[in-house]
């Protein structure tokens, strides 16, 4: 075992650091956008409907059926796509509003100087914080249940997007408002103040966009939370109704036949995986850049 | 001193947990449709009974009412009692199933303690480029996999492949619950170890570019001595308030491994009383696990703190 103990500080690895990071951002991308992809085309190229029985049940992947049929002969691999559409374009809803509301209201909380504006709403998102995220949610998507319908959002979705939108915008807050703190300090947000600048105009024009780069980059590794949190539900006995193909309800039903046809739950746990390593590598790259950018 | 305001601090933050969670539940419960007493009683019961038990159960006062009362018996430990098991204490009805999920939970924590400090190390001393990008490569991926979906792969390949483990199932009693629980507390770790082991590698990595180890190593201090006296102890140090940090997320995972694994614990539990709209049930376990990570959290930075000289000196 070569164990090197002294070495000049950082030096390699940090060099070592900076150069992977343009291509793991690349790799990330790659994986996230063949992922998204194959869940727009395949479905457009393929016109098998995600429901049909195609063949017999519990059947291997084979040429026809790349990854097999379920339990009720349907094919895996068209409805794991489809159910991608709805798992990303669900997981891009929790996210963007939670981003939106989270940031403004983080940025304001940071931007005022009301000390008791600032503790109390400290003390809410604490609290919010505090808890874990997967038994709120469920306790509120179990309580609004799955009756509620707004089309065109799939059977069960609406209560999972509301119990997110609740929860959710607490982080944001917290992350633009420690940004707008930092911010506050900085010459060009005195100057604002200097030049009389209202309070509404400052927020607006001069610290949203430095702040929202952060509460942004949460965004991606949100998004990947929430996917799993979606994916998670059906085993919670919440989430996406069938017959919606959602690739956690697709987890469920193998589950169930996972020693007979491991291909119904293994090859969605895939393809969930590929997109998740890709937005961990976009992540990775995109947490650590801003640190180099302020070192040069 | 910060010992003082540490506690103050999650004392203030108990507080506001027991009022959140005390007071949304109720309004949540009271926002949707379905009656408890009806639920209780069946569709048969006349208006007279419903009325009779929804004002035993407190549901006829005003909301408010309700949140104060609820609040005022939980300051006396009290956490009401169930709605569809009449009679029975909440607390000895959430006991069994806590247990499930806190044992689940803890040793998920030791395995990713020893997997994660000992990869961690063993990727920061054996500076091999190959070793390092396959560590850095297994890491990303273990991150992205979510908790319930590492639970079905190690079950599949573990479990019905290789026959380690039974496939599900608890047995009610140690030392025979071991068995069952090892496989889902591995599938829990994988994500905790792996943020464990990134950690560790990080800070060991910076403990051997400081002076003082280059100062021990001129010395001519044997390198196992380096390695356990001056690189490990500052390398685990960053370890505790990470495992606190990420106490929620490991209570939502176990929740869901449970699940994969037909675990009696908590998640199943709120399920069921969900289903029954047992009110106090429901507030008692989102309260147990709200103030359990709160709790978890006051222990971590105790323990930060007597582990860490530096954090002492600041005042």
């Amino acid at each position: 075992m070569a164990v090197v103990v002294a070495e000049v500080p950082g030096s390699v690895s940090v060099r070592a650091r900076a150069r992977s990071h343009p291509l793991e951002l690349r790799i990330g991308i790659g994986l996230i956008s063949a992922v998204v992809l194959a869940c727009l085309l395949i479905p457009m190229v393929n016109s098998t409907d995600p429901n049909a029985l195609v063949g017999l049940p519990l059947q291997p992947p084979s040429a026809e059926h790349l990854f097999g049929t379920d339990s009720l002969g349907r094919d895996v691999f068209i409805r794991v796509f489809h159910a991608g559409r709805v798992d990303i374009a669900l997981a891009a809803l929790g996210v963007i509003v939670p981003l939106v509301g989270g940031t403004v209201i983080g940025t304001v909380i940071g931007a005022s100087r009301s000390r008791i504006v600032d503790a109390v709403a400290m003390r809410v998102t604490d609290g919010v914080i505090a808890f874990p995220f997967v038994v709120l949610t469920l306790v509120i998507v179990l309580v609004l249940g799955t009756d509620i319908q707004i089309p065109p959002l799939p059977a069960g979705s609406p209560a999972i997007l509301a119990a997110v939108w609740l929860v959710n915008w607490t982080i944001y807050a917290r992350l633009a408002r420690a940004r707008t703190h930092v911010l506050r300090q900085e010459d060009f947000i005195a100057a604002t103040r200097l030049l009389g600048f209202s309070q509404i105009r400052i927020v607006a024009r001069h610290l949203l966009p430095s702040v929202w780069p952060t509460t942004a980059t949460y965004a991606v590794a949100d998004a990947l939370l929430l996917i799993s949190l979606i994916a998670a539900m059906p085993f919670l006995g919440a989430g996406i109704q069938p017959p919606t193909p959602e690739w956690g309800s697709i987890m469920y039903d193998g589950r169930g036949v996972l020693a007979q046809a491991w291909w119904i739950s293994l090859t969605t746990a895939g393809v969930v995986l590929v997109l998740g390593v890709g937005v961990m590598m976009v992540v990775d790259s995109l947490v650590s850049a801003p640190r180099r950018a302020r070192l040069l | 001193m910060t010992f003082i305001r540490t506690l103050a601090g999650r004392a203030l933050q108990i507080a506001v947990v027991a009022f959140f969670v005390t007071a949304g539940t109720s309004i949540l419960v009271r926002i949707v449709p379905g009656d408890p007493a009806r639920t209780i009683l069946g569709d048969k019961a006349s208006p007279e009974a419903l009325l009779a038990l929804r004002e035993e159960l407190g549901l006829e006062v005003p909301l408010h009412e309700q949140v104060a009362l609820s609040l005022a018996k939980l300051l006396q430990g009290d956490l009401g009692t169930s709605f569809a098991h009449r009679g029975q204490e909440v607390m000895s009805l959430i006991g069994p199933s806590l247990g499930v999920t806190a044992s689940l939970a803890a040793v998920a924590i030791a395995f990713s303690l020893v997997g994660g400090v000992t990869v961690g190390m063993w990727l920061a001393l054996v500076r091999r480029p190959e070793s390092d990008l396959m560590g850095r490569l297994v890491i990303t991926l273990l991150l992205a996999l979510p908790s319930f979906m590492a639970g079905l792969i190690l079950l599949y390949a573990l479990s019905l492949r290789l026959g380690l483990a039974p496939a599900g199932g608890w047995a009610g009693s140690w030392p025979a619950n071991a068995q069952y629980i090892w496989l889902p507390a591995l599938a829990l770790a994988m994500y905790l170890g792996s943020l464990i082991a990134r950690t560790v590698r990080q800070a060991a990595l910076d403990t051997i570019g400081q002076s003082f180890v280059q100062a021990a190593r001129t010395r001519g201090v044997p390198r196992v001595r380096i390695v356990f006296t001056h690189i490990l102890p500052n390398a685990v140090l960053p370890v505790i308030p990470l495992v606190g940090f990420n106490a929620g997320v490991l209570v939502g995972g176990a929740v869901t491994v449970e699940a994969i694994f037909a675990l009696p614990g908590l998640g199943a539990q709120l399920l069921q009383a969900m289903s029954t709209r047992d009110l106090p049930v429901v507030q008692g376990i989102a309260l147990i696990t709200a103030l359990a990570i709160v709790v978890f959290n006051l222990l971590a930075d105790v323990l930060n703190i007597a582990a860490d000289p530096r954090l002492r000196r600041s005042h």
